[in-house]
């Protein structure tokens, strides 16, 4: 298969790391109050591992491999829940505290801008290996 | 290599250089071979894949990519886990591929037409 857009495939395994980004942001935001989670703890914040994966070209000899972005993996923040004051719930302890996620809202606010500024740049590649290919194409042309 | 080829059939991943420029390759000898006989592959000499061959060969590589597009499209609107971004690209190498396709059409023709209208 001929490969006619330049460094196509890095930007798609980019793109596809910062969407897995975007959903893991979005996960923690729409978490931030859950004081209790599957395991009847607390929500704990969850923070995404990028690697670089080595990806095989399409060349039949395989000899190049270029470098993408790949997810890792996705580890929990073991940063302590935050202790809050709330003697009315029903999960307050004897001293009217409860625990509640170690999520601080705009930290994940500046993370979702920082993502979603990282899908544009990576977006700005694709339009421009796209426009690269069809001034190519125009060579000749008057 | 056949004198016609100016596409090699093995591309090393790049664009495909179609080196009509080059002094043993001019269009005109590609031209003047397509017009003077109908079946361009048995005027190939033997050895080496004919341009005809290379052609079809380029054509069913971008038919494979519009079909790919399709397919990813498809999968993307019936709730399939496919990134938007995936399918937008797929549609948008069809594209440019077709782009290609139409380009080399356009000059072996204009080099054809440079022929018919060569006064003897």
């Amino acid at each position: 298969m001929i490969q006619i857009l330049a460094g196509i495939q890095n930007t798609t395994a980019a793109l596809q790391a910062e969407q897995t980004r975007l959903n893991v942001i979005s996960e923690n935001i729409a978490n931030a109050n859950t004081a209790h989670g599957v395991d009847g703890k607390p929500y704990q914040r969850q923070v995404v591992v990028f690697a670089t994966a080595l990806q095989q070209a399409m060349n039949a000899d395989g000899s190049t491999a270029t470098p993408a972005l790949k997810v890792a993996s996705i580890e929990k923040d073991t940063r302590d829940p935050v202790q809050i004051y709330d003697p009315g719930n029903p999960d307050a302890d004897a001293r009217g505290m409860i625990s509640m996620p170690n999520i601080n809202i705009h930290e994940e606010m500046a993370d979702l801008i920082s993502a979603s500024r990282t899908f544009e740049a990576n977006l700005a590649v694709v339009k421009n290996s796209r426009s690269m290919a069809m001034q190519t194409l125009a060579i000749g042309k008057h | 290599m056949s004198p016609l080829s100016g596409i090699s059939p093995n591309l090393p991943g790049a664009l495909p250089r179609v080196d009509l420029m080059s002094p043993e390759v001019t269009p005109l000898s590609a031209a003047s071979e397509l017009g003077k006989s109908p079946d361009v592959t048995s005027a190939q000499p033997a050895g080496g894949d004919s341009f005809a061959t290379m052609l079809g060969q380029m054509v069913s590589d971008i038919n494979a990519q519009q079909v790919n597009a399709t397919q990813t499209v498809n999968a993307l609107q019936s709730g399939q886990k496919v990134p938007l971004h995936q399918a937008v690209i797929a549609m948008e190498e069809a594209n440019v591929s077709f782009q290609l396709m139409v380009e080399v059409r356009n000059r072996l023709l204009e080099s054809y037409q440079e022929i018919m209208r060569m006064q003897i």
